[in-house]
This record gives C-alpha cells, structure tokens and sequence, in this order.
C-alpha cells in the first residue's frame, strides 16, 4: 500500500514539473506585459471612478497580453497630489497619474514629468489645437508641453428660479453685471424679521476653493493674479482689490452671502433652499439635476469689465523617471483617452467639460446636450476664459491667499492690506 | 546560574522593542535629526541649517495662532469632558437595575463610532439651515449660528463635537475606578452622618486619584493630537481659526511638501508634550493615593 502511495506521488510529481515547465514556456514565449499604474482624483463624486474603471478596462481589453493599465483612485485633488509626490520622493512614480493643473510648477521643480512634445508632434496640430485653448494653457510651461487635458471644468454661475419669482424677479434673468448681483442679493436674501437670522442667502460663493472663484472676479476686472510662467505675482494691482473689496461688500456690509463656506457643503445648501444663487464648479450640475426639487438655471458668472472665468480641474501626464517602454504604453493609453469620442463619453457621464472642439460633434455628446442644454454653459463661458493661475508650491499660494481672503470677508483686515500681504508672501513663495 | 536566565527574559521584550524602536524611537529621533535641514521642493536635496528652522517657526504669526487655538482647545475640552464623564459615571453606578446597561451603552456610542464618520455626521449637524443643532437651540430662543463658516464659532463647533466624542471613554474609566472602591467605606460614613457631597468628597474623590490621573494625560495627549475631525469638518479655516498643531504639521509635510519644516514642527510638538506630562506627573502624581 505504501509504495503505491509513493509510486502515485512521485508520478504526480513528475507531470506537475512537466506541465508548469510547459505554461512556464508558453507564458514566456508571449511578448511582456506592461503593468502600469495610474492614479486619478475625482475632484467632485464618488461615482465617476467606475467610468474610469470601465473606460479603462475597454483599453485593457483592446491591448490584451501587451499593456494592463491599472487605474488608483486617489482621493480628492490633495491627497492624490500627496500620493504621487511621496511615490516620486520614493523613486517608485506611477507611470500615469493625474493632478490638479496648477501643480505642473512643482511637479517640474521635481524634475517628474515628461514632456509630450515628441508624441503630441506626430499627431500634428489637428490634433493638439483641437482642445480648447484655455484648458491647453495650463499644460504648457516654456514652450513644452506636459499634460493632456482630460479631467477638467470651470467655475458658472447657478440660481433658483423658484425663489427668483417669490422675490418678483423675472426667474429667467441671471444678473448679468456685479451691480445687477449686488442688487438681486439684496432682494433675495430673507431675514427672519424678528431675530434677523438669515433664512435665505441672496449669493454664496463657496469656500474651500475660494482661491479659484477669486481669480474668476479679477479676471472679470481685467487683470490677473500669477503670470503664465508661473513666476511674478500680480495680487496688489487695483483690479484684485476691487475685485476683493466687492466680496467684502457682499458677504461683510452688506450681509447678503455668507462670508465662509466649505466646498462640500454650498451645494447641499443651494439644494436646500439655504442660499439662492451659487459660484461653484461645473462639475456639480449633475448633483444638482438629481437633488434639486426646483427649477434651476445655469449662466455665465456676471460680468465687471468683462465676463470672464479660468479654468479647473486636472490633465494626464507622464512620470519622467521610467522605461521609454513604459512611457510609450502611458502615451498609448493616454492617446486612446483623450479621443474626440472618449472624451465626450467621460463627459457625458461626469459632467465634467468636454476638452476638445471635436467631442462636440460626437453623437454620445450631441444628444447629451440635446436633452440637458445647460451643459453648453460652461464650454461657451470658456470663450472669456484663461488658464488657471500656477506657481511652485502651489498649495502654499493656496494657504496664504484663502487666509486673506477669509479674513478680509470677516471684516479683519482691508482688503488693500491683505492684498499687499498676500503679494509678498506669494511672491516669496513662487519667485 | 542566576545569570543564565537573563538573556531568555530580555529576549522576550525583543518583538515589542523590535517594533517600537522601528514605528517610535527611531522616527522620533530621525525627525529630531532632519529638524536641523533645509529640506523642501527648492532644496530636494538636505541641506545642514543649524536652528533655522526654529527661528523660523517662532517667527511665523499663523503658528501663535494655531498654538492658541489648541491651547483653547486643550482648555476646554479636558475639564469639560473630564468633569462630564465623572458626573456620568456616579451617576450610571447608582443602582437603577437593568436600565443601567441602556444608559452606559448610549452614553458609550460616540466613543466607538469611528471618528472621521463622526465628524461628516457633525457637518450635518451644524449645517446652519438644515441641521438639527440650530434646529433645537432654535426652541430655546438662541440665535441661529453659522457654526463651520463663521470664524468665530467654527472652534466651539469642534470642540463640542470633541467633548461628545471622547466624555465616553473617560466615562467607561471613571467607572471602573468605582468600582474598586470597597462599599464598606460608604457604608462606615453613612454611620458615621456623611451625606452624598462629604461621601464624594473624602471617600470617592481620593480613591479615584489614580483613575483620574490616568483620563487626565491621556485627556493632554488627545487634545493635542486633534486631527481627524479638523481635516473632516474645516480643513483648518476658515482665515485658519480651527488650525492646530497636528494638522499644521500634516499641511507642512504634506502639502507644501516642507519635511524640515514637518521634522521641526514634529519635534516641538513631542518634546512639548513630554514636558507637559512630566509635569503633570510631578505636581499632581506625587499627590495619587494608591491603595496596594
């Protein structure tokens, strides 16, 4: 009985070291498979990591056995730019990944990413000059060109129709000028006559990222806060402070905003009735369509001198620091996402803007905004429309700047003051 | 012989040592070590500085700011939730039957939620229009605060929150410390004509010492560790009048990317906790009265 036993063991034995051998050269007989990571920020809704998820598992299908792309949600904006830092530190990047536009700069100083000059040049110009020309600023620093635009959105402009009518304004007039703004604000913002607590907002402008909304209204002045290159400060010119000091009449004298809010929590005010017109993101209209139990309207944020906005959001990029191999395959599934027609799908499905001029003509796209026309808000809006401030550093630019603007709202400091001290620190920082 | 046993007994410390000295001692040290560099995105590389760092730190307004307000913090939650969990544990050991078991698990709850759940909770909470905080103080005839936006009130915000979550753990000590105290005193006293305050006072207060010592430090050590529901509910603002320390240290190191400033600010932090401890240990501890 034993040696039966023994006999069957070592056969078995035996077969399995010839069959491994066998799959062993049958997997190296195949050409390699490259693995790649990619980390991705969802700056606005959980849900949008599935379509990232299933886009990507559409590339992974159509380049079986030659390249895996293995996408890593990373949070929100700051801690995916934390997670890719710290993996660059560690000299292990990921080959793919996806931050916040304004962090090129340091990204740069990093000495992280590579430049696409090469791989966007065989494409030519049809394709490069096909995306918008705001959302292309932003990926561009010394004539070299570092991202993609993939992931991107700006600011608008939402108001309640309904309450718009209680306050006996025409609900399909949005202010157009920063007057008209002051003036609907006065009107729309409901005190309890007895205690005088606000039951209803007349605007808010969210906090949070209020660093962004703040660039929206100096660009509406005319002027701008960071130069493209990244490196002069521009925070004390007379247009910044005007533009500061009609925050500080809104939301300090006279009351008619909150003077703090957080980015998270503005939305579910506005749905609630809390507030009745509302500076926030693009990338909040899907939520807005879904929870809101009233009629709404997207517009164009009011004008001073001009209309005008920035832009948001993050682009692909490449790490530096790996194979040429692996940088061809990142570039391939870059390529592949940023198609006219992949990009309207992720917009469709994000409400995200679409990058490119084409994704317009794709017909997912058109009978998207055929049904919800609001969409076309933020893309015609891009017409008066720049690229987003950016500096070295730029999470510091973001500390100092948001401290002066919160303490200017709260009626501490004057808002020349604080542009001044906002200049200085900014300039230290970036220079 | 004696000698021989000793190596087996120090190697039975080897795993916890191990771990320690490779989680605790040896960042501790590092962090003091990487204080004296200049080390951010413009010098990727360290670059020895002496104290700079230091100065630098004691320069900066925001971090007086962000001391002040942990020290209000720290001022405010450990009496209020210290004196809280002792009223609560009297009171839960008071015989009531099988009540008792309710009212320890309900006051037990926040405790175990996790905090960072607890603190989107609390957003909802405060939120000004539709939250229940202002909804109730609303009867009472108290203004409607804007707790998170306003600067003024966003501090008080957490530190409520902080008081119901943590009063439960302090609680749950308390009341094993009483416990321990053997009914016989209670019951010689009452004998003897003391009434519930006298009881407190000379029987219950004393026994507890070593109960009450043990919540207080770790009560210093958890005000000063705030972290979790500051990143949840503020992020430090708003204009940083919710900033505190752990979370000025995680903004140094992880957002600006500053590790020597992180390494400095680290260092401050422990030995200033260290310090604090000490302290406490030797004015209030020599006073403990442990009964062997």
């Amino acid at each position: 009985m034993r040696k039966i036993i023994l006999v069957f063991t070592i056969f078995f034995f035996i077969a399995g070291m010839v069959h491994s051998s066998e799959t062993w050269a049958q997997m190296t007989a195949k050409p390699k498979l490259l693995r790649l990571t990619f980390y991705y920020p969802v700056g606005v809704a959980g849900p949008l990591a599935r379509v990232i998820g299933e886009m990507t598992d559409k590339f992974n299908k159509e380049n079986e056995g030659r390249i895996e792309v293995v996408p890593v949600y990373s949070g929100d904006y700051d801690p995916t730019m934390q997670k890719v830092q710290t993996a660059i530190m560690a000299g292990n990047p990921p080959d793919i990944f996806m931050v916040e536009i304004s962090e090129l700069p340091t990204l740069l100083t990093m000495n992280a990413v590579l430049p696409l000059d090469d791989y966007v040049k065989k494409l030519g110009k049809v394709y490069w000059e096909d995306f918008f020309a705001p959302f292309r600023e932003n990926a561009v620093i010394g004539g070299k060109i570092y991202g993609i635009p993939f992931q991107r959105s700006t600011p608008v402009f939402y108001w309640n129709k309904e309450v718009f009518k209680t306050a006996g304004l025409d609900p399909e007039k949005p202010p157009q000028t920063w007057d008209e703004l002051r003036d609907y604000g006065q009107k729309l913002t409901v005190r309890d006559p007895k205690t005088g607590d606000v039951k209803q907002w007349g605007v808010t402008i969210s906090g949070g990222w209020n660093d962004w909304l703040f660039e929206a209204f100096v660009r509406q002045n005319g002027s701008w806060l960071i130069s493209p290159d990244g490196l002069k400060a521009n925070f004390n010119s007379k247009e910044a402070i005007e533009a500061l000091e009609f925050w500080v009449e809104l939301k300090h004298r006279l009351k008619v905003g909150p003077p703090h809010s957080t980015w998270g929590s503005t939305p579910p005010d506005f749905v609630g009735g809390r507030t009745a017109m509302l500076y926030h993101s693009t990338g909040i209209l899907t939520f807005l369509k879904k929870s809101a139990k009233f009629d709404f309207g997207v517009a164009f944020m009011p004008k001073k001198k001009t209309y005008g906005a920035e832009v948001g959001g993050a682009n692909l990029m490449i790490a530096k620091r790996i194979s040429k191999e692996r940088q061809d395959a990142a570039w391939k599934y870059m390529e592949w996402m940023s198609t006219s027609k992949n990009t309207a799908e992720w917009s469709a499905a994000s409400g995200y803007v679409a990058v490119r001029h084409s994704s317009y003509d794709d017909p997912v796209m058109k009978d998207h905004v055929s049904k919800n026309p609001e969409y076309l808000v933020a893309r015609d809006q891009l017409k008066y429309a720049y690229g987003k401030m950016m500096g070295k550093n730029f999470q510091k630019v973001r500390e100092i700047l948001k401290r002066q603007l919160d303490d200017a709202a709260a009626g501490k400091i004057a808002p020349a003051e604080a542009m001044q001290i906002a200049q200085k620190e900014i300039q230290g920082v970036i220079k | 012989m004696k000698r021989m046993f000793r190596l087996p007994v120090y190697s039975y410390l080897f795993p916890g040592l191990f771990f320690m000295a490779v989680f605790t001692f040896f960042p501790v040290f590092m962090s003091a070590y990487l204080s004296l560099f200049r080390w951010n995105i413009s010098n990727p590389s360290p670059n020895f500085a002496w104290f700079s760092n230091y100065l630098e730190v004691f320069k900066a307004p925001l971090f007086w700011l962000v001391l002040k307000n942990n020290l209000i913090y720290a001022f405010t939650t450990i009496p209020i939730s210290m004196s809280l969990a002792l009223f609560l544990a009297i009171l839960i050991n008071q015989k009531m039957g099988s009540v008792r078991s309710f009212y320890r698990g309900s006051l037990f709850y926040p405790t175990m939620i996790p905090m960072v759940a607890a603190a989107m909770l609390w957003v909802w909470i405060f939120n000004p229009g539709l939250g229940i905080f202002n909804y109730y103080f609303g009867f009472l005839g108290f203004p409607k605060i804007e707790w998170l936006y306003d600067m003024r009130y966003a501090l008080i915000a957490i530190i409520i929150m902080s008081i119901w979550k943590n009063f439960g753990y302090y609680m749950l000590i308390f009341l094993a410390g009483l416990q321990g105290i053997p009914k016989h005193y209670y019951e010689a006293a009452s004998i003897e004509g003391a009434g519930p305050w006298n009881q407190f006072r000379y029987i219950t207060f004393p026994m507890l010492a070593p109960a009450t010592l043990f919540v207080f430090v770790v009560a210093i050590i958890s005000s000063f560790q705030v972290f979790d529901q500051v990143f949840v509910m503020t992020q430090g603002g708003p204009g940083d009048r919710t900033n505190v320390l752990v979370f000025y240290i995680y903004q140094h190191a992880f957002r600006f990317w500053d590790l020597g400033m992180g390494s400095t600010l680290t260092t401050l932090f422990v030995m200033g906790l260290l310090i604090a401890i000490w302290l406490v240990f030797r004015v209030i501890g020599k006073r403990v009265y442990y009964e062997v």
